[in-house]
């Protein structure tokens, strides 16, 4: 380490510590905390969501909420005297994969400083010991002032000039790709089926699967908490105005149901569910959606296409180049193209749902 | 520091039309700290008369910022959010600052962002890229792999399906960059992809690909062959550096004028198929619902359209009548922008504005339209032509052919309403 990084590392500390001093408002907080409100609760009658409930994590063990299933991370640090406090969960809320690489935590982190002292402020409010939780010593210091100090990235020369050249293609680069290798990353499926995995599972099986890992977010019967997406409902709205676009009532295939929760859902823990519990999840879908409504109806590869979703026919392939205003290809006007003078009809004013105006939500959300 | 500085309005995250109004024009005076236009002066300019504390003193030295940052003047030049388009941070958006930009490249810490799963953080020495499907040589490469292929430079627009896609039911928010953001412009450094489809050996049978992106969402989108071989690259730089982690360190997909989801960031494999794979972002999302309940799909290409970024609700005039530029942006996903027409009176009438700096195919154009304004209301409209023909279609014409629920595709001809105070906002207009 060169000796201007020490210094800026030091530097670095006495700030860490010293703007912990500063004014923190609760209320402020209140405000940073919307940004873990999908996951956390705080406050009476909080529970377990994504993450486990905050009440009383000012000098709480890492990891000792019962019934949470924490990651292997998190209860190895919890077990090795990791205890929540400012400068602990200053560490923590910065970078959580910085300061703990395996947390399943999905966030990203509170870059600014008077956010986290802002939002710590906030939760101490529900942490009626943290008074004389005042900050152990603890080990985090040292991991805030090794924070990785910029390396260098040198290119090695590789020692693989004597390897044969490969004969494949033009240019002879890459190479082959093993068969546990294609295994591993090709996930997908189509509508005819093929891609799909060998498995099994019904409704009843996917109700607690589905409760535990989606219902915080898509709500006990898919309607959607707060902003996020609605799975369930909304049959014959799509002439509406305002159209529910759901898995019964817009998607046009049970494919892509599968293949969409296996790879990208639970949202912040993507892969973690079996193919037989996306099975069973993905059957609980159909049965929110009252496609299926036998409590019993197991899905399978072996059955997977014989479930076709109502909206299947509806779609179809894009004729933009169809529409009027792109067939009348005359010259476009260029004076006395309309008569009198332009009248205003409509202005954005009047809905103010421009970014900070405090009311309102858009009308017309993109999604 | 002397305290006479400039001010800067909205240096906040997220800029309210209101916030905007009580900075600068309706408070008096705020913005016009910043921007004064030389007048006849009875009392001499202290600012040429005193000699000012950045000519005497001495400022910082090279390496003071090893990665170069703007001035500390332009901090208000920045991405912006509008938090209730979506759920959640990870999966969200934020917007160009078109109205602070001028030629036709933006700036990479300024092109905006849409995630669905957040930005992977990638050690390139970490990046695998895979070939499988209907080749003849399932193959895997690293960085350095690619590095080693043949190179391309090309600018190209990147837009959002869903660019504008707020303003289908009406005038509803109020800048140029929360209407129109969701688009930017790069040089990208990269492979033909077909080049890298080449060395796996694509069967005949092969008609559609599937990109995938490593991130927390592995995003997918089909695509068919004959794109891919057409004018696809596999780009590792933007702008003559490294891409940008949320725009896809350490490589990502550019198929050329088409819509941006399709553009997989952080692209990690590639499959070869004989059919569609229908996937989320193919038939929940990137479909667009017509009035009469039935859906379009796989509209990839993105249409002729342009839009006036000066003046705008956020960048309204300030400096009285008189002399004024009014600047834009225009592309198409079908090629060159040939022509851009202006109207100041709502399009009754049209002059055609000029276009300088590079004429690219599928990149944005800039156009100006240069005019002394009597100081009388506006009502500001830009035209697009592109090079087959295709004219940029009013709002309202779009609506009759597709109703309002559409979301994706919104290429309509927007209005600025700018008052003689010089204020601009976004309206509908008989
Ligand atoms: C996307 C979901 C998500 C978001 C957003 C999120 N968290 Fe977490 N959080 C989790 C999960 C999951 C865990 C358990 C981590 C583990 O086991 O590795 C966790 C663990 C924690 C812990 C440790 C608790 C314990 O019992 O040891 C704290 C403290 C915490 N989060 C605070 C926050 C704060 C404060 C925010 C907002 C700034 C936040 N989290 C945002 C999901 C989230
Ligand atoms: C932490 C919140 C959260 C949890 C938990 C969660 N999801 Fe999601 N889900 C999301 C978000 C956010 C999206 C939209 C992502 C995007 O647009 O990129 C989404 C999208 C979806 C969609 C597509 C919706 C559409 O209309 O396109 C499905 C299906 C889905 N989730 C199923 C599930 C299932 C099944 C589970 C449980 C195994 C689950 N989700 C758990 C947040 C969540």
């Amino acid at each position: 380490m060169s000796k201007s990084l020490k210094l800026f590392a030091a530097i670095g500390l006495i700030l860490a510590s010293t703007s912990l001093a500063q004014a923190q408002d609760a209320d402020a907080g209140a405000k940073v905390f919307k940004k873990c409100k999908a996951c956390h609760a705080v406050g009476d009658g909080a529970r377990n969501r994504v993450g486990p409930h905050l009440n009383s994590v000012f000098g709480r063990k890492a990891a000792s909420i019962e019934g949470f299933k924490y990651s292997k991370a998190m209860s190895v640090a919890g077990s090795g005297g990791l205890v929540w406090n400012d400068e602990t969960l200053a560490a923590f809320l910065t970078k959580p994969r910085k300061m703990m690489k395996g947390t399943k935590m999905a966030f990203s982190g509170l870059k600014k400083e008077k956010d986290r002292a802002n939002l710590l402020a906030f939760l101490k409010s529900f942490s009626p010991d943290a008074a004389s939780a005042a900050a152990p010593e603890t080990p985090k210091k040292q991991e805030i002032a090794a924070a990785p100090a910029p390396t260098e990235p040198k290119a090695k020369p590789v020692a693989a000039k004597d390897a044969p050249i490969p004969e494949h293609g033009v240019f002879h680069l890459g190479r082959a790709a093993l068969v546990e290798e294609v295994k591993a990353w090709d996930i997908d499926i189509r509508p005819d089926g093929q891609g799909l995995p060998t498995g099994r599972g019904t409704v009843a099986q996917g109700e607690p699967i589905y409760t535990e890992n989606c219902a915080v977010c898509h709500g006990d019967f898919g309607e959607g908490t707060g902003r996020w997406p609605i799975l369930a409902g909304g049959q014959n709205t799509l002439t509406d105005e305002r159209p529910e676009k759901t898995i019964g009532s817009y998607w046009p295939y049970l494919s892509t149901v599968y293949d969409y929760i296996r790879r990208a859902m639970p949202f912040g823990d993507a892969r973690s569910l079996s193919d037989d519990d996306v099975y069973a999840v993905t059957a609980y879908l159909l049965f929110l959606n009252d496609i299926v409504t036998d409590e019993e109806f197991e899905l399978s590869n072996e059955n997977f296409n014989n479930t076709r979703l109502p909206n299947e026919a509806n779609f179809f392939a894009d004729n933009r180049k169809e529409e009027p205003q792109n067939t009348a290809r005359s010259e476009p006007c260029m004076t006395d193209c309309k008569p009198g003078k332009a009248e205003v009809t409509m202005r954005a004013r009047v809905l103010d749902v421009t970014p900070d105006s405090k009311e309102g939500e858009g009308a017309g959300a993109i999604e | 520091m002397p305290e006479k500085q400039i001010d800067r309005p909205g240096t906040d995250k997220g800029l309210s039309r209101r916030k905007l109004l009580t900075a600068g024009v309706a408070a008096g005076g705020a913005l016009a700290t910043g921007a004064v236009s030389a007048k006849a002066a009875s009392t001499p300019d202290p600012l040429i008369t005193e000699i000012q504390d950045w000519n005497r003193y001495l400022g910082d030295g090279v390496d003071a910022n090893p990665y170069g940052m703007p001035s500390e003047f332009e901090k208000n030049v920045v991405r912006r959010d509008v938090a209730w388009l979506t759920a959640d941070s990870k999966s969200s958006i934020n917007f160009t600052p078109l109205h602070e930009l001028d030629g036709i490249i933006t700036p990479n810490g300024l092109c905006f962002e849409r995630h669905h799963g957040g930005v992977a953080e990638i050690n390139p020495v970490d990046h695998r890229l895979m070939i499988n499907g209907l080749v003849d040589k399932p193959l895997v490469f690293t960085m350095e792999d690619l590095k080693r292929f043949p190179r391309e430079n090309r600018v190209y627009f990147l837009e959002c399906a869903a660019n504008s896609g707020m303003e289908w039911r009406g005038a509803q928010l109020n800048g140029c960059q929360f209407t129109h953001g969701m688009v930017h412009n790069v040089m990208y450094t990269g492979i033909p992809l077909k080049h890298i489809l080449n060395e796996a050996g694509v069967k005949a049978s092969a008609k559609w690909l599937l990109p995938e992106g490593a991130d927390a969402s592995a995003m997918t989108r089909s695509l068919p062959i004959e794109k891919a071989m057409d004018d696809c690259l596999v780009a590792f730089k933007m702008n003559g550096e490294a891409l940008r982690p949320e725009q896809g360190y350490p490589v990502r997909l550019v198929v050329p004028g088409w819509e941006g989801n399709m553009w997989i960031k952080w692209l990690r494999r590639i499959e070869l198929g004989d059919a569609p794979w229908h996937q989320r972002e193919e038939t929940s999302k990137y479909t667009d619902l017509m009035a009469n309940g039935k859906a379009r799909r796989f509209t990839w290409e993105m249409d002729v359209k342009s839009v006036i970024t000066n003046p705008s609700p956020q960048a309204p005039i300030t400096h009285g009548k008189g002399q004024t530029v009014v600047t834009g942006v225009a592309w198409s996903g079908a090629g060159k922008i040939k022509r851009v027409d202006v109207s100041i009176d709502g399009g009754r009438n049209w002059k055609t504005a000029r276009i300088d700096g590079p004429s690219l195919s599928k990149s944005i154009h800039r156009f100006y339209y240069d005019f002394e304004w009597d100081g009388s209301e506006l009502f500001l409209q830009s035209r697009a032509i592109d090079e087959v023909g295709n004219v940029q279609p009013t709002k309202n014409e779009l609506r009759a052919a597709r109703g309002v629920n559409s979301i994706y595709h919104n290429n309509g001809i927007q209005t600025w309403h700018v008052k003689a105070d010089g204020s601009a906002e976004n309206v509908e207009i008989s």
